[in-house]
């Protein structure tokens, strides 16, 4: 056997070692700690890394991008991946999929990037994903969202998705409010639609529980018929599965209609914005409660300080700081450990994307539990989370522990779990 | 009917801000012969400057003299620097020249204040008519009662003052009222005031009954445009009538259990519905 087969594990263990070691030093002195953290700047041949995000159009969902790019920078100031910098290209589909194909097309076949971090879309995993698996790129993503990118070979998202998000939430509802007639909101977006509801109503059908999914027009100007169409069935609990601009004035109409006082609400991850308590006003305090796909963003883990930090020395000052962001960071992260392990003079996209496949056991105290990626036909690998509740104009985590989604469209990914030995 | 109630008191209030930027448009249209596509974008930079107010404690009074401020200037000034230099093309392309207006409008706006989540709150909400399970809110009470208000108001302006008669004149023909005395640019500089405070009264009802986003308060003009097709850009009353019915048509769509996530297409078939039946009228005339 070559002596380097053996050297260069050895050689890439170490320097993870020093690299934690380093984090944990970086960390009580409150400075960013990335990759091999070693103060040197990366100065060889740049290894390309895209992105693909839906910055223009109806919302700015560029928030993990900025993360990631942030993580990078700091990385690159820090060794890079043993020498070489990371060249981040984040690419704008302007919610649009046929933009979406154009860019991913341009990053994956002109710019020959290794792998894709920090995707964040509502358009490109329907229209990218084929592609993805064709040329045999992973993705990394900081947040997906519709239906398609938690089905799909080559994308892993790193947050849990609206789905789980909703079962997530409905069984908290039902658990801590005893529950029994819920109805689930979501906007009519292609692929979302109701997917993102069905979750929380086939864990309500093996509990016990009734869940009905009301699809609406986000365009739509009445919030207020929304509102009194879910009240009419007389639930127990009302949950918002919606962006927060459009959560926002349902909120409001259902304040005016006095439902507050008769009804439980509950969101999924995006009400999770330190917008929303102060927007929504005092009615809601004590009385909206909401999953996080991730930890709060306040805490104090060291992985969540890191996280902080990262962002205070190489983010702009407008770039968000919310569980999108979380998302972002993780992806950066989780792609840089893995590139470490490999050999940065060799490095191909083959050989990239199955170290990304590889990746197990990646722990972040923003995570509940461990990351993997996996060989898996789809992704869904963080599907756990606390709930907040909104006081005193901010969020306070209300469950100290995480809760993990049981729903029967999650079995395959507890199959793959057990088949990994996870 | 016990089902269908909620939707109705909850579309009158929606149709009745829709009726108010209808007859915005029409007096305009009467006045100068412009459909004013920025007449939503006015509203929605009006609503905004107002919700800046409130977030710095102004009280409820400033924030609606600015608001109404606001889309007063912003209306005027197109109207006396920019539409004077259109004034001799066709009805589309000064009306096409407001979208230009609509777009900066809106740009600016998402700019200045971004999509970040944003609630206008206004004294009226807190309580209202109850009717049964429903509540409608003084919000929609008054934005009701200012758009019958409005559209008798306007009605008289254009019907019994000299103002009125004037605009009339130019909308007819601005050259042979230039040559008969009247001060053109004075009479159209009235009605793209009176538009613009029509755009901050309705910017700020609708912001707070819908949303305060500049974009969706920038489209929240095509079910006046609706409206204001069914009344032939022409009559008043019938706009109102067609506002509140819009609003109400597309409150209870949502009833339809295959229509109702796409119901913001009520507006639409209004408007075509009405076309097709001024068209076919027109044909038997």
């Amino acid at each position: 056997m070559h002596p380097t087969f053996i050297l260069r594990p050895v050689a890439a263990s170490l320097v993870l070692m020093a690299a934690f070691a380093g984090q944990a030093h970086a960390q009580a002195t409150g400075k960013p700690n990335c990759g091999l953290n070693n103060g040197k700047k990366a100065t060889g041949e740049p290894i390309a890394i895209g992105a693909v995000v839906g910055k223009t159009g109806p919302d700015d969902f560029s928030a993990p991008a900025l993360a990631a790019a942030a993580y990078f920078k700091c990385v690159n100031e820090n060794g890079g991946i043993h020498g070489r910098p990371i060249d981040y290209v984040v690419a704008d589909d302007q919610w649009n999929p046929e933009t979406a194909t154009q860019v991913a097309g341009k990053l994956v076949r002109d710019r020959k990037v290794l792998a894709l971090v920090g995707n964040s879309s509502f358009v490109e995993c329907g229209a990218n994903a084929k592609l993805y698996e064709q040329e045999n790129v992973m993705v990394i993503a900081g947040a997906g969202v519709p239906r398609e990118c938690f089905f799909a070979k080559n994308y892993a998202p790193v947050n849990t998705g609206p789905r789980v998000s909703g079962t997530l939430v409905a069984a908290h509802m039902a658990k801590t409010h005893k529950a029994k007639k819920m109805v689930c909101i979501i906007p009519n977006i292609p692929s979302l639609g109701n997917w993102a509801c069905e979750g929380a109503k086939g864990w309500g059908a093996a509990n016990g529980v009734a869940v009905e999914t009301i699809a609406i027009d986000p365009g739509s100007a009445d919030a207020t018929s929304v509102m009194l169409q879910a009240a009419a069935g007389k639930p127990d609990v009302i949950i918002l599965n919606l962006p927060k601009g459009i959560m926002v004035p349902m909120l409001a109409a259902a304040e005016q209609q006095g439902l507050h006082k008769k009804i439980k609400f509950a969101s999924t991850t995006p009400a999770y914005n330190a917008d929303v308590p102060k927007t929504i006003g005092k009615t809601w305090d004590r009385a909206f409660d909401v999953h996080l796909e991730f930890m709060p963003v306040e805490s104090n883990g060291p992985d969540n300080s890191n996280w902080k930090a990262v962002m205070a020395a190489y983010a702009d000052k407008a770039a968000p700081r919310d569980s999108f962001a979380q998302g972002g960071y993780l992806a950066a992260r989780i792609a840089t450990e893995a590139l470490l392990k490999l050999d940065a003079k060799t490095l191909d996209r083959a050989k990239v994307t199955a170290a990304l496949r590889s990746v197990k056991g990646f722990k972040s105290d923003i995570l509940c539990k461990p990351f993997y990626v996996g060989d898996g036909a789809r992704h869904n690998a963080n599907s756990s989370g606390p709930i907040a509740q909104v006081n005193a104009g901010s969020f306070k985590q209300l469950t100290q522990g995480c809760m993990t989604a049981d729903e029967p469209e999650l079995a395959d990914v507890r199959a793959d779990e057990k088949r990994l030995g996870l | 009917m016990d089902m269908l109630l909620p939707f109705l008191v909850s579309g009158l209030g929606v149709g009745a801000v829709y009726a108010l930027s209808g007859v915005g448009l029409v007096v305009l249209f009467r006045a100068s012969g412009v459909l004013n596509f920025a007449f939503g974008a006015i509203g929605a930079l009006a609503a905004h400057c107002a919700w800046s107010v409130l977030e710095a404690d102004g009280g409820q009074a400033l924030a609606w003299a600015v608001a109404i401020g606001v889309s007063m200037a912003v209306s005027l000034a197109y109207g006396r620097l920019l539409a004077p230099a259109l004034a001799e093309r066709d009805t589309s392309i000064r009306s096409i020249g407001t979208l230009g207006l609509a777009l900066i409008l809106v740009g600016f706006a998402e700019w200045t204040w971004g999509e970040g989540p944003r609630r206008l709150v206004l004294p009226t909400d807190a309580d209202g008519l109850e009717f049964g399970d429903v509540r409608l809110t003084w919000t929609r009470v008054l934005g009701l009662a200012t758009a019958v208000a409005m559209m008798a108001a306007v009605g008289l302006l254009l019907a019994r003052t000299r103002v009125g008669l004037r605009m009339r004149a130019l909308a007819d023909d601005r050259g042979l009222s230039a040559l008969l005395g009247v001060r053109v640019l004075s009479v159209d500089g009235v009605a793209w005031a009176l538009s613009g405070a029509f755009a901050g009264v309705c910017g700020m009802l609708l912001a707070n009954i819908v949303r305060l986003q500049p974009t969706l308060l920038t489209f929240l003009v095509i079910p006046a445009f609706a409206a204001a097709i069914v009344g032939r850009l022409k009559s008043l009353p019938v706009t109102v009538l067609a506002g509140v019915v819009i609003g109400v048509l597309e409150a209870c769509a949502i009833l339809l259990p295959g229509f109702a996530p796409f119901r913001t297409a009520v507006p639409f078939l209004v408007a075509l519905l009405a076309i097709l039946f001024f068209r076919n009228t027109t044909r038997k005339a």
